[in-house]
C-alpha cells in the first residue's frame, strides 16, 4: 500500500484538558494545562487558549512552574522528558531526557535545579511499583541534555499526583499510598510512615485519595475514599502523631488544595460541590455548589485570588475567592460510552453529541470550541454514583434543521425502561428551540435507530425498536384547528416478529430500506407498503447506506460476516461484494463517496468508494488503534479545489471520526495545509510599546537612563575615535606644545569623530526617537513635520532632522584634513 | 475575498471580525466594548477602557487574522493538532481623546495604547492587510502610520478637514482617504496618486470594490457620505480621467454598516450589504464594467420587525455577507445586546420582512454566559402523547399478516356469551316493561339527540347516571345507527379526566354487552375501535403498578399520619407540664404522662391492622379482577375502570 502523503491523520481538539492538575501563572492571567501530547495556555479572563506548547512526542503527564523562573514552566511525558517552556511566547528551552516514563512531576522552592518526578520502580518490567526520585538538571547550554543523576527519595508511592505534596516550603515532601502515609524529611532524611487500620470489614473505605500539605504550618491534609479529610499534626515523630477528622463529602473526596498563605482549605469530590474550609476554624465552611460535575482537581492561583477546579466532564471552571465562578473553559464533552450518533446541526453546522448528563452539546469544528449545551432532560442531576438517570441515546435532525428529535431513556434493573421521545422545534422567532411533542414509551423496548426523512414534502421521522417493530411518525396538520401542529404516530409496522436494526432512507425520500437481522425490507414512506426484500446470508446487516446523487440506484451494506455488498435497487440484485469486516460505514451526503472502517486485528482501516465503481478512492492501512466508534462527514464552509485524485473526496466535506479513545480525528490534505500556511501570517507586535500608565512612566525613565549611558559611550567612545588623540593623550605634558596651540586642533579633532559617530548612529537613532515619541504620554506634537503643500500634492514629511546631513558632509571634509595635518604634526613632535 | 472588516464612522461602531465572522464588536453607549461570539450568541467579552466617559471609542477596527500556531515543525508526524484556523485577535480602537487603542481579543486585555498621534478626535482605524501597519485619521486633518512591528510612527498632512474614513487597498499600495474630498495615497512615497470630487458632506464609508490593481483600469472603490441616500462608485483609470462616479446605489438612508465581497475579476459580481442607519438592510449585487447612469436600486431589502400586537420595526445593526451566496449574518436589536443570527435569504424576493421576538432571546443569550447551557422552552403548548392517546400508536402491520385482526377477532369471540346474556337480559326486560320504560326511552331519545346535535349539555345530563339498569335500558333502546356514535362519544370522553372515564365505563360496558353482534358486522372495526382498545390495553398496563404505588403510599400516609399524632400528644404534654396549678397538680401530671403511652400503643395496634387491610383489599382487589377477567367477556373494560379510579 502506497503511503499517500497528500492526506494526513490529524486531531481535531477536543482533547482531554482535565488529565492533570492546571498551573496557574504568577500573574494569575493564565493558566497551564496538559492536553494529549501537548501543554495548552489559557487566559483565565477570556477562556482562549493563548498558546499551544507542542514538542512531546507521548501523554504529557504533569507541567509546574519553574519555582526559580516564574515565566518558565516544566512539564513531563510519558516519553521520558522533562521539557522547560517559555509559556508567554511558545519557545521550548531546554529538553532534559530521563529515559524512563514520568507519570507526574513536583518541585519545589528549596530545591533549586531539581525536579521531583514519579517513575516506575523496576524500569524493565511493567511493575506496578512506583517512585519518587530526584533528578538534578545539569546546567548546559544544549537543547537536549540527558539528566541521569536520579536519586530515589520515596519507594512504592502512588502514581496520581495528588498524592504527593511538599510541605512548608519543601522541607518535607508527603505521599500517601493505600492506607499509609509517609513523610520524608529532607534535612535529617528521614522518615515516618503512619498507617490507618483498614476499616473494610466496617464498610468504611478509608484509604488515601489525596494530599495537600500545609504551606506555612506542619500540617498535612489528606482525603479518603469514605469522604472523610484527616488534618495530621506532630507528624515529625514516630509515636505522638495525632490527627483530626473532618466529615462534610459523601463519597470520596478527590481533590485536596491549601490556599498559598494557609489560611483555607479546598476540597471537591463526587458531589461536584467546592467546599472551603477555614483553617483551625473548620467548623466554618463555605460552599460553591452545583458545578456541573465530579470535582477532579482543585488548583489555586499563587495570590490567591482564583481557584480552579477541573471536571470529570473535561472542563475546568475558574472561581473568585469569593467563591464566585467567573469563567469556565469547556472542552469537548466526552463520556466513557457515546450514546448518540455525531450528527451536524444543519443551522449551525455544529457537531451535535452527547453533553453534559442530560444535555446535548453543540461543539464548533471550525473554531474547535463548544458552543453550547441543550437541555433536553430538563431534570436535576444528581451527583451521585450508582444512580441510575434520565440520559439522551438518540439525536436525529431534519434536513434543514427546524426539528430535534431526542430520545432519553433511564433503564434501572429492577424496574422498567422508561423511554421518552421528544421532538423539538426551532423557533426563528426566539431563535431556540421549543418542545413541541413528547411521546412517552414510544416503544416498549429500547429504541435502536431514529431518522427523518429527507424528503421535502412530508416531515417523517422514522424509529426502530427491539420490541420488534419500527414506528412512523408524521407531523400531523391541524390548519382546520388552532392547535399548533404536532406529532403522531402514523404507521407501525414490523416483519416477521424480527428485531428491526439499522435503517436508511434514499436520498429523496422515496424509499426506506430497513434491516431485519439478515433481511432487508425496502418500504415506500408515502403508501407504507413493502416493495421488496433483499438479503445476503450468512450474517446480520450491521449497516446500510444508499448512494447518493449518480449512486443513487445502490444500496450499500455490511453484514457480520465480513461482507460489504451492493444492491443495484432497478434490478434488485446484488452489484459486487467484497468480503471485509467493516465495522462502521458512512455515506457523504454531499457526493457520491462511502467511507467504510474496518477493524482488523486491532488497528482500523478506511476505504473510501463510490458504490458504483468497486475501485477505493482512497485507502488508509492502521489509520489508529482500536475500533472506530463513530464518523460523520461534516460539509465544508469553504470547498476546497483540489484536483488530486487521492483528497478529491475531501473537497466538498470532511471526515471526522471519534477512536476508542475518544479522540476526534480528521483528514487534512495539502492544499488545505498550503491554505493555512499562506494565511498565517503573524502579526509580531512590538511589546515595549506602553501598555500602562505606570509602565509608560517607567520607559520614558529607563529611555532617559538609555540616552544617557548611550551619551557617555559615545562620549568616552569619542577619544579613542582617532590616533592623533591618543598619542596626545599619551605622550608626557613636558614634550607637548602650549595649550592654546594644541586646543583649535583638539576641539577640531572631538568634532570630526562626533560628526562620523551621528552618522551612523543616525538610523537607530531614528528609530529611537519615534519610540520615545509613542511612549510620550503627554502627546507632546511633532516638531518635525516641516512644508505642508497646501495644494494638496505632497503634504508629507518623514521624521528626521532636514538638512543636517549635507553641513556635516563639508565639515567632514574640512576636518579629514585637519586631522591629517595634526596627525604629522604629532609624528614629527614624538620623532624628535 | 471578504473585505476585512472596517471601521463605520456614524454613530457607535459594530463590526464583525473578519473571515469566519466569529466575532461581533460593538462600542455601546455607555463606551463599553463588547464583543460577542456569534457561533454561541453570546457575550463573549466586556472591556472597559479606563477614560471610556472621557474618551469615547469612535471607530473599531479587526487586525488582520492571525493563527495561533506557525506552521514550519509540524510535517512529518502522524496525527498532529491542526493549527487552529485564522482567529481575529488583535482590535484597533480609535478614541475621542486621539489615542489608538490596541487590544488583544484572545488575551482579553488592552495590548497597547498608541498616544500622542493626534491632537483631535480619531475618526477612522483601518488596518494594513500584510504588514503591522496601522493607520489612523483624525479631526486635525493629518494621518497617522503606526508601524507596530518597528515601533515606529510616521504622520503627514492629509486634507484641510478633518480625515473621517480612510480604506488601504487590498493589495496593501493604496490608501484611500476622505474628508470632503477623496484622495489615493501611494503608500511607498506617500504621495497623492489620485483625488475624487464629488460628496457635498463628510465622506463616512470608503471600501474597495475590486482587487485587481490600480493600473489595470478595473479598480473601483465606493464611497458613502453623511445625510447622502446613495453610495457612489469610483473608477480608478489609467488616464486619470475619473472625476466622476460610476456607478451609485440608491439607499433609504445614510449608510451605517457596508459588508461586500469584492469581486475579482469582471464575470464576477460584486456583493454588497448595507445597513442604514433607518434599521434597514439593502443587498445589491452588480457588475462593475464601467460607469452606468442610472442609480441602482437593491436587489433585495430586509426588515425586521417584533411579533407584538404591534409589530415596531427592529433595527439592525449590522450584516455580513458568507461564503454561501444565500446566507447572511445579521445582528439587531439592542445595542447593548444584540442578537446574532444566520439567515438564509431568498435575493429573488425584493422584500423581505422577517419576524423575530428580541426580549426572549435576550434574557436567554444572558444567561447562558457562564453556564453555557442553553434551556429549550418547554411550555403548555407542547402535546404529550401517552400511551392510548390518539397518535400514540398507529394500527400495526407487519409484512406477515395482520395480527391486529386476530384481536379484533377476539372480542368477537367474546361476544357470543355476551349474546347469551344479552338474549337473557332482554328476555327480562320484556316483562318489566312499564312505567319505567317511558323514563328510559326518553333517555334514549334524548342521547340519540345529543348525539345527532353533538350538544354537550344534554349528553353530560344524560351520562350522570349512575343506575345500571337504568343505563342498560337506554343502550339497549338505542337505534343501531346510534351507536357508533355513542363509542365515538365514549371513547372521547373517556380520554378525558379519571372521574368522568369512571362513569363512562358503565356506558361503554352496557353498549358491549347489548350492540356486540352489530360492532362485530362493521367492516372497518379495527379503525373505529382501535383507539379504545389500545387505551384500555395501556391503562391495564399500568394497573399492576399503580396498585402497588397505592399500597406503598398508603402505608407510608399512614405511618406519617401516626407519627404526627404521636408528636401531637405529646406536645400536649409539655403544654400540661407548663401548667402550674397549686394543689391537685400532681394528680394531673401523672394522668397525661399516662394516657399519651396508652394512645401510641392503640396506635401501633392499629397501623398493624391497618397493614393487613390493605394487603387483605389488594388481595381482594386482584381476586377480583381475576374473577372478573373469567367471567366478563370484557374484561378489559374493568381493570380500566379501576385503574381510573386509583
Amino acid at each position: 500500500m502506497v503511503e499517500h502523503t497528500g492526506i494526513r491523520v490529524v486531531h481535531r481538539g477536543g482533547s482531554k484538558i482535565n488529565f492533570r492538575e492546571p498551573i496557574f501563572t504568577n500573574d494569575s492571567r493564565y493558566l497551564l494545562c496538559v492536553s494529549g501530547e501537548s501543554v495548552k495556555v489559557y487566559s483565565t479572563s477570556t477562556e482562549e487558549c493563548v498558546q499551544d506548547l507542542h514538542g512531546h512526542t507521548d501523554l504529557v503527564t504533569g507541567v509546574v512552574l519553574n519555582p526559580s523562573n516564574h515565566l518558565q514552566a516544566y512539564s513531563c511525558s510519558a516519553d521520558g522528558t522533562v521539557r522547560l517552556w517559555d509559556f508567554t511566547d511558545g519557545i521550548l528551552i531546554k529538553t532534559f531526557i530521563i529515559g524512563y516514563p514520568i507519570y507526574s512531576i513536583h518541585v519545589s522552592e528549596k530545591h533549586a535545579g531539581v525536579v521531583f518526578v514519579v517513575i516506575r520502580m523496576a524500569t524493565e518490567k511493567f511493575s506496578e511499583l512506583f517512585q519518587i526520585v530526584a533528578v538534578n538538571l545539569p546546567r548546559s547550554a544544549d537543547q537536549d541534555i540527558e539528566a541521569r543523576e536520579l536519586s530515589a527519595v520515596l519507594c512504592d508511592v502512588s502514581p496520581h499526583p495528588g498524592a504527593a505534596s511538599f510541605g512548608r516550603g519543601g522541607e518535607y515532601i508527603a505521599s500517601a499510598k493505600g492506607l499509609q502515609l509517609e513523610v520524608y524529611f529532607f534535612k535529617n532524611q528521614k522518615s515516618y510512615r503512619f498507617s490507618l487500620k483498614s476499616g473494610m470489614k466496617k464498610g468504611i473505605n478509608n484509604t488515601f485519595t489525596c494530599i495537600s500539605c500545609h504551606p506555612k504550618e506542619d500540617c498535612i491534609a489528606t482525603g479518603h475514599g469514605d469522604g472523610k479529610i484527616r488534618l495530621w499534626r506532630n507528624f515529625n515523630q514516630k509515636k505522638e502523631y495525632t490527627y483530626s477528622t473532618l466529615h462534610w463529602h459523601h463519597n470520596a473526596v478527590s481533590a485536596l488544595r491549601f490556599t498559598p498563605e494557609g489560611t483555607n482549605l479546598l476540597s471537591g469530590g463526587i458531589e461536584s460541590v467546592l467546599v472551603l474550609w477555614r483553617y483551625t476554624q473548620e467548623n466554618q465552611k463555605n460552599f460553591l455548589p452545583r458545578l456541573g460535575a465530579a470535582i477532579t482537581h482543585i488548583a489555586v492561583s499563587p495570590d490567591g485570588s482564583l481557584f480552579c477546579t477541573s471536571h470529570s466532564d473535561n472542563k475546568m471552571t475558574i472561581i473568585q475567592s469569593s467563591v464566585r465562578v467567573s469563567a469556565v473553559i469547556q472542552g469537548l464533552v466526552k463520556s466513557d460510552v457515546l450514546q448518540t450518533d455525531l450528527m451536524i446541526d444543519p443551522g449551525t453546522k455544529a457537531l451535535v453529541l452527547n453533553g453534559k448528563p442530560g444535555h446535548l452539546q453543540f461543539y464548533s469544528l471550525q473554531n474547535d470550541k463548544q458552543l453550547y449545551n441543550l437541555d433536553i432532560v430538563q431534570q436535576e442531576y444528581i451527583h451521585q454514583e450508582g444512580l441510575h438517570q434520565f440520559e439522551v441515546v438518540k439525536v436525529a435532525f431534519s434536513t434543514c434543521g427546524d426539528w430535534l428529535a431526542t430520545v432519553e431513556e433511564r433503564k434501572q434493573k429492577n424496574s422498567e425502561l422508561e423511554i421518552s421521545l421528544k421532538l423539538w422545534v426551532y423557533d426563528k422567532q426566539i431563535q431556540s428551540f421549543g418542545l413541541n411533542t413528547t411521546i412517552t414509551a414510544p416503544h416498549e423496548d429500547q429504541i435502536t435507530a431514529m431518522c427523518f426523512s429527507p424528503s421535502s414534502e412530508t416531515t417523517l421521522l422514522v424509529t426502530t425498536s427491539l420490541d420488534g417493530y419500527f414506528k412512523a411518525w408524521m407531523l400531523a396538520d391541524h390548519s382546520d384547528t388552532k392547535d399548533v401542529a404536532s406529532w403522531s404516530c402514523e404507521f407501525v409496522g414490523g416483519y416477521h416478529r424480527l428485531k428491526p436494526g439499522c435503517f436508511c432512507f434514499s436520498a429523496d425520500g422515496s424509499l426506506l430500506a430497513l434491516v431485519f437481522q439478515e433481511v432487508v425490507t425496502v418500504w415506500s414512506p408515502t403508501s407504507w407498503e413493502m416493495l421488496t426484500t433483499l438479503s445476503q446470508p450468512p450474517g446480520d446487516i450491521r449497516d446500510i447506506c444508499f448512494g447518493r446523487l449518480s449512486c443513487s440506484k445502490y444500496l450499500v451494506g455490511t453484514s457480520t460476516r465480513n461482507q460489504l455488498f451492493c444492491w443495484n435497487l432497478l434490478t434488485c440484485s446484488l452489484v459486487w461484494s467484497t468480503p471485509m469486516d467493516v465495522s462502521l460505514l458512512q455515506a457523504d451526503p454531499l457526493s457520491e463517496n462511502m467511507a467504510a472502517f474496518c477493524c482488523q486485528s486491532g488497528n482500523s482501516d478506511l476505504f473510501v468508494f463510490k458504490p458504483s465503481e468497486p475501485r477505493p478512492l482512497y485507502s488508509k492501512k492502521t489509520l489508529c488503534t482500536g475500533k472506530v466508534q463513530r464518523a460523520i462527514f461534516a460539509p465544508r464552509q469553504q470547498l476546497l479545489e483540489s484536483s488530486d485524485e487521492q483528497s478529491q473526496w475531501l473537497n466538498r466535506s470532511q471526515l471526522y471520526f471519534l477512536t476508542q479513545n475518544m479522540d476526534l480525528l480528521t483528514f487534512s490534505t495539502k492544499t488545505e495545509d498550503d491554505r493555512l500556511l499562506a494565511s498565517s501570517k503573524q502579526i509580531d507586535m512590538d511589546d515595549s510599546v506602553a501598555v500602562t500608565p505606570f509602565y509608560l512612566l517607567l520607559g520614558k525613565h529607563r529611555q532617559q537612563q538609555k540616552e544617557k549611558q548611550e551619551l557617555l559611550a559615545e562620549r568616552t567612545q569619542l577619544p579613542q575615535g582617532t590616533i592623533a588623540i591618543k598619542e596626545l593623550l599619551h605622550t608626557p605634558a613636558h614634550v607637548l606644545p602650549s595649550a592654546s596651540f594644541l586646543c583649535s586642533m583638539f576641539v577640531h579633532s572631538l568634532l570630526i569623530s562626533s560628526s562620523s559617530a551621528r552618522e551612523e548612529k543616525e538610523p537607530a537613532e531614528e528609530e529611537m526617537e519615534s519610540e520615545r515619541e509613542e511612549e510620550d504620554s503627554e502627546g507632546e506634537a511633532d516638531p518635525i513635520h516641516s512644508r505642508q503643500d497646501l495644494g494638496g500634492s505632497a503634504a508629507w514629511c518623514l521624521v528626521d532632522e532636514s538638512g543636517a546631513p549635507a553641513l556635516t558632509k563639508a565639515q567632514e571634509r574640512e576636518l579629514r584634513r585637519v586631522k591629517k595635518v595634526d596627525h604629522s604634526w604629532l609624528s614629527s613632535i614624538l620623532d624628535c | 475575498m471578504a473585505a476585512d472588516g472596517g471601521s463605520s464612522s456614524s454613530g457607535q461602531p459594530c463590526v464583525f471580525s473578519p473571515k469566519s465572522h466569529q466575532y461581533l464588536a460593538l462600542c455601546a453607549q455607555d463606551g463599553r466594548l463588547r464583543i460577542w461570539n456569534t457561533d454561541s450568541k453570546t457575550l463573549h467579552q466586556e472591556y472597559v477602557p479606563s477614560a471610556h466617559l472621557s474618551a469615547t471609542c469612535t471607530c473599531i477596527s479587526w487586525g488582520p487574522c492571525r493563527t495561533v500556531k506557525e506552521g514550519p515543525q509540524r510535517k512529518k508526524r502522524k496525527s498532529e493538532a491542526i493549527p487552529v484556523e485564522e482567529r481575529a485577535d488583535f482590535l484597533a480602537l480609535g478614541t475621542a481623546a486621539g489615542s489608538v487603542l490596541i487590544y488583544s481579543t484572545l488575551k482579553g486585555a488592552l495590548h497597547c495604547t498608541l498616544d500622542g498621534g493626534h491632537n483631535g478626535g480619531v475618526n477612522c482605524v483601518q488596518w494594513h492587510p500584510e504588514n503591522g501597519l496601522l493607520y489612523s485619521g483624525s479631526d486635525d486633518t493629518y494621518i497617522v502610520e503606526y508601524d507596530l512591528q518597528m515601533a515606529k510612527r510616521c504622520k503627514w498632512k492629509a486634507d484641510r478637514s478633518s480625515v473621517t474614513s480612510m480604506c488601504v487597498s487590498p493589495d496593501g499600495k493604496m490608501l484611500l482617504s476622505a474628508g470632503q474630498t477623496i484622495k489615493m495615497w501611494d503608500l511607498e512615497t506617500k504621495e497623492v496618486y489620485r483625488k475624487f470630487t464629488g460628496h457635498s458632506t463628510a465622506v463616512t464609508t470608503l471600501r474597495f470594490a475590486t482587487t485587481r490593481p490600480p493600473d489595470s483600469n478595473g479598480l473601483y472603490f465606493l464611497s458613502g457620505a453623511a445625510h447622502d441616500r446613495l453610495l457612489s462608485v469610483w473608477q480608478v483609470r489609467d488616464d486619470g480621467k475619473d472625476k466622476n462616479s460610476v456607478v451609485s446605489f440608491t439607499l433609504t438612508d445614510e449608510p451605517q454598516h457596508i459588508d461586500l465581497v469584492a469581486s475579482s475579476g469582471k464575470e464576477e459580481a460584486l456583493r454588497l450589504a448595507v445597513v442604514c442607519k433607518d434599521g434597514q438592510l439593502h443587498i445589491f449585487e452588480h457588475f462593475l464594467n464601467g460607469p452606468c447612469k442610472k442609480p441602482l436600486s437593491p436587489t433585495c431589502t430586509v426588515q425586521m420587525s417584533g411579533i407584538e400586537d404591534k409589530p415596531l420595526p427592529i433595527p439592525l445593526l449590522a450584516a455580513a455577507l458568507t461564503t454561501n451566496t444565500r446566507s447572511l449574518l445579521l445582528a439587531y436589536g439592542n445595542r447593548l445586546q444584540p442578537v446574532m443570527e444566520t439567515v438564509e435569504v431568498n435575493t429573488a424576493e425584493r422584500h423581505i420582512c422577517l419576524s423575530r421576538d428580541v426580549h426572549s432571546t435576550l434574557s436567554l443569550s444572558m444567561e447562558t454566559t457562564i453556564s453555557k447551557v442553553k434551556t429549550p422552552v418547554v411550555n403548555s403548548k407542547s402535546k404529550v402523547l401517552l400511551p392510548g392517546v390518539p397518535g400514540h400508536q398507529a394500527p400495526v402491520k407487519t409484512a406477515e399478516g395482520s395480527e391486529k385482526r386476530k384481536k379484533g377477532t377476539d372480542t368477537k369471540e367474546m361476544s357470543i356469551e355476551e349474546r347469551l346474556g344479552e338474549i337473557g337480559l332482554s328476555s327480562g326486560k320484556g316483562s318489566t316493561q312499564g312505567v319505567p320504560s317511558l323514563q328510559t326511552d326518553s333517555y334514549a331519545v334524548l342521547l340519540v339527540q345529543g348525539l345527532e346535535s353533538k350538544d354537550s349539555n344534554i349528553l353530560n345530563k344524560v351520562f350522570q347516571t349512575r343506575k345500571d339498569v337504568l343505563i342498560k335500558k337506554t343502550v339497549s333502546r338505542l337505534p343501531l345507527p346510534a351507536v357508533l356514535p355513542l363509542v365515538e362519544e365514549l371513547t372521547k370522553r373517556m380520554q378525558g379526566h379519571p372521574y368522568t372515564a369512571v362513569l363512562m365505563v358503565r356506558w361503554l360496558k352496557a353498549v358491549l354487552m347489548q350492540h356486540t353482534s352489530y360492532l362485530s358486522s362493521l367492516p372497518d372495526l379495527i379503525s373505529q375501535l382501535g383507539v379504545l382498545y389500545r387505551m384500555i390495553e395501556s391503562r391495564v398496563k399500568m394497573f399492576h403498578k399503580l396498585t402497588k404505588l397505592h399500597g406503598k403510599l398508603y402505608l407510608l400516609m399512614t405511618q406519617v399520619s401516626t407519627s404526627d399524632s404521636n408528636k401531637a400528644v405529646t406536645d400536649v404534654d409539655r403544654t400540661a407540664k407548663l401548667v402550674y396549678e397549686e394543689e391537685s397538680s400532681d394528680d394531673d401530671v401523672t394522668g397525661d404522662e399516662g394516657l399519651p403511652d396508652e394512645d401510641s400503643d392503640n396506635w401501633e395496634e392499629e397501623e398493624g391492622m391497618e397493614e393487613e387491610l390493605i394487603e387483605d383489599q389488594e388481595d381482594r382487589e386482584g381476586a377480583g379482577l381475576r374473577t372478573e377477567s373469567k367471567e366478563n367477556g370484557d374484561s378489559d373494560m374493568d381493570p380500566g375502570n379501576e385503574s381510573e379510579e386509583e
